[in-house]
């Protein structure tokens, strides 16, 4: 996970390929020369190691490219041009006497060296960089698995907290109890009842795996949601929902507008002896699909003043599937005023 | 014996309901008397129609069962009524009280039934249930005020108080209803000993008998000497402010 390799400047790997690489060379050069073989070993293994500070140091300078030149590109360039130099300077470093252009024989075997640098040096360059590559890939890879599994983590939870929020034993049997009032009255009222209870269970059970749903399932279970509740708080709650036809093929993670629903009802309906009003506007706005959930405030909260430090669990957990699943396109934003608390939820359209 | 009489409070209507007429199957003679739809209403309406059995729903928006039934204590005989509660069921289970499960089951509420009419028969006192409620609502900061206007009985929530002034040996609570109109009564209990009982981070002193709750205030506006006048947010009437409660307001 972590990115320290990449920045790193001393590579252990890097350097031991480089040695063994220019030892190889050397070794290959020593074999026809009378010369000492350790001496030519010496030349390829320093010749080896300048081009491989040439490569780290394109790799990392200029620290931005100019657009349409690609680094590796550049690293290449600053390999093959720093070998013949680097070459000649090896030689005449390692050897004594006359200065090696006196000689035409010297200059040969400085130019066999240069030669050899620069027929195996790129395509170490080249080996090296798309080892790096694939390592980078798999890196990624790695990234992606665990944004996925830590979504699929975060998803758990939201249903998790909405199991123990709402379909608590509390709201299973208080809505059976209005279901039984019914059945006992022979209210036709019952069925409708019973059903919608089934939609909203159906919705807290796990069904889904990749943690997206569409605006209109989400729209559904809220409905089911919001009439059980009607149900048992006719005079109570009074809500609005308002969808944009064109908004309801879209996807969007689960729960995300029962999540702000229940929130609504919990902390803006529940506690008021005279109830409140959700309203609930799904708008499609330049490319961007924006969920409004809106609900009356008891009077008293209106004390704290405008901003209260904090959402809920509930609405940071959704917060936080918001990014995981949509990135930075994807905001989640909440305002209260004197007498209504509004939660805005935003996400660019795929 | 008279007439048996009965108080139901619960939030849901259909629950009311259904819960009336499970009683009048078990119990045909008894009178539901009065339905409440939260604990503020049930204590009110339990005052003005004093019912022998009062059926308080645990759950209730504003004051809820357990509040209610402190206020009640041992005036009648109480049933809680719910559908879960997992700190409310094993305290009733241990303290003996008389609860009924929602959805009510018949033979549930004949059980009930025929244990009240015994305790009724034999005329004795309810129970004394403040060990257990005590437990269940631990007692925090004043929650209800319980005040008279004219023949009936208010019960006013602290939140809602906008200030309480010292009147002789009064009282006076100047509070806002659900609608949010401003109310005004007078109570007996003595602003010093209300005062006590009042959290210090809505209500400040501001006066040797004034009490405002801070939210209500919407400007204060400083004299020459040393003293202040209180507005408040959708009422005519200012409050003083003395010399010696001038000082919390000199950061504001």
């Amino acid at each position: 996970m972590s990115s320290a390799p990449a920045t790193a400047s001393f590579r252990p790997r890097r350097l031991l390929v480089t040695l063994i690489a220019a030892g190889l060379i050397g070794v290959l050069l020593a074999m026809p020369s009378d010369f000492p073989a350790a001496v030519v070993i010496s030349r390829t293994v320093m010749t080896g190691l300048l081009a491989m500070i040439a490569f780290s140091l394109a790799e990392r300078w200029p620290r931005r490219m100019p657009l349409r030149f690609p680094r590796w590109v550049w690293q290449l360039l600053a390999t093959v041009l720093v070998i013949p130099p680097a070459a000649f300077a090896c030689y005449s470093l390692t050897t004594a006497g006359d200065p090696i252009w006196s000689n035409p024989d010297r200059i040969e075997s400085a130019a066999i060296l240069a030669f050899m640098g620069l027929l195996f040096g790129p395509w170490v360059a080249l080996a090296g960089m798309l080892s790096q590559r694939e390592a980078f890939a798999r890196e990624q890879t790695l990234a992606l698995e665990l944004t996925r599994s830590e979504l699929s983590r975060v998803e758990a939870e939201a249903r998790w907290r909405l199991l123990q929020a709402q379909a608590t034993p509390h709201f299973l049997f208080n809505t059976l109890a209005n279901v039984q009032a019914l059945v006992d009255a022979g209210s036709p009222q019952a069925a409708s009842l019973l059903s919608s209870l089934t939609d909203y269970l159906r919705a807290a059970v796990p069904h889904t795996m990749d943690g997206r749903s569409s605006i209109a399932q989400e729209v559904d279970m809220t409905r089911a949601y919001l009439d059980i509740m009607r149900t048992r708080m006719p005079d109570r709650l009074h809500c609005d929902i308002r969808v944009d036809p064109a908004a309801l093929p879209l996807r969007c993670p689960s729960l995300v507008l029962l999540t702000l629903v229940e929130n609504a009802v919990r902390h803006g309906i529940d506690p008021s002896e005279e109830g409140g009003s959700i309203d609930i506007d799904i708008a499609l706005e330049s490319g961007r699909c924006r969920i409004l959930v809106a609900n009356s405030m008891l009077a008293q909260s209106r004390a704290v003043g405008p901003a209260t430090p904090g959402l809920g669990t509930g609405l940071v957990a959704l917060r936080e599937r918001l990014h995981l699943s949509f990135g930075e396109t994807a905001s989640l934003a909440t305002e209260r005023s004197a007498s209504r608390f509004i939660a805005r939820v935003e996400f660019a359209i795929a | 014996m008279n007439t048996p009489t009965a108080l139901i409070a619960d939030d849901e209507p259909l629950l009311r309901d259904a819960l009336a007429a499970r009683l009048g199957e078990a119990w045909p003679e008894l009178r539901v008397v009065a339905m409440a739809r939260n604990g503020r209403e049930a204590v009110e309406l339990f005052e003005r129609h004093r019912p022998d059995i009062c059926f308080l729903d645990v759950h209730m928006p504003g004051m809820n069962g357990v509040e209610a039934a402190s206020l009640i204590g041992r005036r009648a005989h109480l049933v809680f009524v719910t559908a879960f509660d997992q700190y409310a069921l094993p305290a009733f289970d241990a303290g003996a009280v008389d609860y009924l499960m929602k959805p009510v089951q018949p033979l549930r509420v004949a059980q009930t039934v025929s244990r009240l009419q015994e305790r009724l028969h034999a005329s004795q006192p309810p129970m004394d249930l403040a060990t257990v409620l005590a437990a269940l609502q631990p007692p925090t900061a004043l929650r209800w005020i319980r005040a008279s206007v004219g023949n009936t009985l208010k019960v006013i929530c602290v939140d809602d108080i906008d200030y309480l002034r010292a009147d002789s040996k009064y009282t006076q609570v100047a509070w806002r209803d659900g609608k949010g109109e401003p109310c005004a009564a007078l109570i007996r209990t003595p602003l010093k000993d209300l005062l006590p009982q009042l959290d210090a981070a809505s209500f400040a002193q501001v006066h040797r008998s004034v009490v405002v709750q801070l939210r209500a205030i919407q400007q204060l506006v400083r004299h020459d000497n040393e003293t202040a006048t209180i507005h408040l947010h959708g009422r005519n009437e200012t409050l003083p402010v003395s010399r010696s409660f001038l000082a919390q307001f000199r950061q504001m």
